[in-house]
């Protein structure tokens, strides 16, 4: 233990040395532990914002959707449209979920006294705004009784409001959805964008039955029916149920598949959870080739190293160093180099995630993780990299050594 | 009472093999070098003295015959061990000084103890400097290599051949770098250390510096021609004053 402090000593004075070559040295380790760090805090920094918006998307929500199959690049609905029906019969009978709201969602150019906008409208029930989990700013919501007698209100969001009623109160004022007069009685509180560069508050909120009867047509289809479960706990619970009363309605045989599709926010998690996972896999592993060449930096150097200092080795052998020494002394001298890169490399690694930050706005959490790969590998890259180079010092002749020029 | 044999060999011979070429760098030496000897070795350049230096020295084993170092066979040892003899029983000096770079006189002198493995030297630095002293460097301790002329990087060299107190002090043209009056302050460092008792093999090309030691091998073509005590030792005052003598015409 003593003799390898002092063999330690003399690895890292040897280092000290050197200090350009060796700062030149580390320097691929440098970059290469800081863009593992980086990368791989960037895909958790993604995960989180996805999680967190899926978390947004509402309370222990489901979402009741027609069956829909990807044929040559186009999403065709195969089953039969999730309609008024469906939505009495779930209202009637379900026990696990407490809060049910269609959905029709229609693009369509909103204009106000001051400009206009064009915006994603969405016809709803009152039970949206739980299930949603949004909360209002100024005015209120409309009705479940505005909803039943379809009445011409509205409420909106803050980027709309911005655009058509700049720096003024707009309850109580008129817009036109596509020709169509509404009245604003509510501003939805301010969500922020998501992540996905979709702008939550870029909304108008409607009745759904205004909506189908003034802008829609008269279609009685619905995009989607959202359902918030009692509880977590209650998700799959509501989720069997929704199963069996929409095959109920639906008349599906027992032998049947279903003809529409139920997404939960388990499944919505679990899923983006697996892409983003993959992400921070796939950008680690590009990160890590800057590694491996950083290793094989160190590798270079080091031989070269060896090979400059051959008479230093034949002399150390002849004062009694075994080759065991040597090999210490040149595998230490790898390992340091790479430690202290992979050290460096950290700290720029956490500075970037900061610098992101302050950049753009895109919350990079340094994962703890993350620092134990930088650190990991960069250990594995000294040991593995220095292998070679301090055998081969280990394994001169000391005589030959000794001689060379 | 009979001096102790630092270093006894037996039918010594070093053969080299290159494809098929073989080169007889020795043949069947037989020496015995007791305690307290100072040998000097001599002859024309590729005789064999540095690949006889280097078997005396364990960095090369002899292709046959027998070596006993200090009472030890040093045939029958293995890698490790032989590492552990040069670094317990023997100091290296060498032509070219072989000091580390850019790096001080006394951790230099220190070196040999970092490989001790048998935990004897626990205060490197008192003794580095010690030995420092011996050669007449105290004044030099913290200057680094390349601020030494070559005379001192010799002496810090000396310094750490002594600084493990070993049986046996091997030096391969030790002045062959050096100018003359270096060279003799280095022959005369070398008779001091031999009257404290130090047992001393050196090579030299250099009859003036040969005559410094107490005896003489002078070998050819591999094989021991001569051998013989120095009648008339030279000593410093002597060298010095031939030094400013004319070449005679
Ligand atoms: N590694 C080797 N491989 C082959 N031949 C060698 C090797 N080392 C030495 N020799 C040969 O052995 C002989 C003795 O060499 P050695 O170096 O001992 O001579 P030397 O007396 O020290 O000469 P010099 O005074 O020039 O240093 C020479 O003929 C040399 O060519
Ligand atoms: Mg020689």
């Amino acid at each position: 233990m003593k003799r390898f402090f002092k063999i330690f000593k003399v690895a890292f004075r040897s280092i000290n040395k050197n200090r350009t070559r060796s700062l030149l040295t580390m320097l691929g380790i440098i970059i290469g532990v800081g863009a593992v760090i980086m990368t791989i805090s960037a895909g958790e920094g993604a995960t989180l914002q996805v999680q967190n918006q899926i978390s947004g998307l509402g309370t222990n929500l489901l979402m009741i959707q027609t069956k829909t199959e990807h044929k040559a690049g186009i999403n065709v609905r195969m089953g039969r449209p999730i309609d008024k029906k469906d939505l009495d019969i779930l209202q009637k009978n379900a026990v696990w979920m407490p809060k049910i709201s269609p959905l029709v969602a229609i693009g369509a150019q909103a204009i106000g006294p001051n400009g206009y906008k064009s915006t994603t409208v969405y016809g709803v029930s009152f039970d949206y705004f739980f299930i949603t989990s949004r909360a209002i700013e100024l005015g209120e919501f409309f009705t479940e009784d505005d909803v039943k007698t379809a009445k011409k209100y509205c409420v909106i969001g803050a980027t709309i409001r911005e655009e058509l009623f700049p720096g003024q109160d707009p309850i109580g004022r008129q817009i036109r959805i596509d020709k169509v007069p509404f009245t604003v009685v509510g501003l939805l509180t301010k969500e922020g964008s998501g992540g996905m560069g979709q702008d939550m508050d870029d909304i108008i909120v409607a009745p759904y039955t205004t909506i189908q009867n003034r802008l829609y047509g008269h279609q009685r289809g619905y995009n989607l029916i959202m359902a918030s479960a009692l509880s977590e706990d209650h998700i799959a619970d509501a989720e069997i149920e929704a199963i069996e009363l929409l095959r109920e309605s639906h008349k599906i045989n027992p032998d049947d598949e279903d003809d529409f599709d139920i997404t939960t926010q388990i499944e919505l998690q679990e899923i983006t959870g697996n892409i983003t996972g993959i992400l921070t896999i796939l950008l680690g592993a590009v990160a890590s080739i800057s590694l491996i060449v950083g290793g094989i930096g160190i590798m270079n150097i080091m031989l070269v190293s060896v090979t400059e200092r051959t008479r230093e080795i034949g002399t150390r052998l002849a004062i009694g160093a075994r080759e065991s020494d040597i090999l210490s002394q040149f595998l230490i001298e790898a390992v340091v180099l790479s430690l202290v890169g992979g050290t460096i490399g950290v700290v720029f690694g956490f500075i970037g995630n900061q610098i992101i930050y302050k950049a753009t706005g895109f919350f990079i959490p340094t994962a703890g993780y993350s620092i134990l790969i930088g650190f990991g590998f960069s250990a594995l890259v000294g040991v593995a990299f220095g292998y070679f180079p301090a055998r081969k010092a280990a394994k001169l002749n000391p005589i030959d050594a000794l001689r060379y020029e | 009472m009979p001096a102790k044999k630092v270093i006894e060999t037996k039918n010594l011979s070093r053969v080299f093999k290159n494809g098929e070429i073989e080169v007889h760098a020795l043949t069947d030496i037989n020496m015995i070098i007791e305690q307290g000897e100072f040998v000097a070795i001599m002859g024309a350049s590729g005789s064999g003295k540095s690949t006889l230096l280097h078997i005396i020295g364990c960095l090369d084993r002899a292709t046959s015959g027998e070596y006993e170092l200090d009472g030890v066979l040093v045939n029958s040892l293995n890698k490790n061990q032989l590492a552990d003899v040069r670094n317990q029983k023997i100091g290296f000096i060498f032509q070219s000084y072989n000091l580390l770079s850019r790096t001080t006189a006394l951790e230099n002198v220190e070196l040999p103890l970092i490989y001790d493995r048998t935990g004897q030297f626990t205060n490197a630095e008192e003794l580095a400097k010690k030995a420092l002293e011996q050669v007449g460097l105290a004044n030099r301790i913290y200057h680094k290599t390349n601020e030494l002329s070559g005379g001192q990087q010799q002496r810090v060299a000396i310094a750490r051949a002594l600084v493990n107190n070993p049986a046996l002090i091997l030096a391969d043209e030790p002045t062959g770098n050096l100018d003359s009056k270096a060279s003799i302050e280095i022959a005369d460092l070398f008779v001091q250390l031999n009257n404290k008792g130090k047992t001393i093999v050196m090579i030299t090309h250099e009859p003036e510096i040969a005559q410094f030691a107490k005896r003489m091998i002078y070998l050819r073509d591999g094989q021991i021609i001569s051998d013989q005590l120095i009648e008339n030792r030279s000593n410093k005052e002597f060298a010095l004053k031939e030094l400013e003598k004319p070449s005679t015409p």
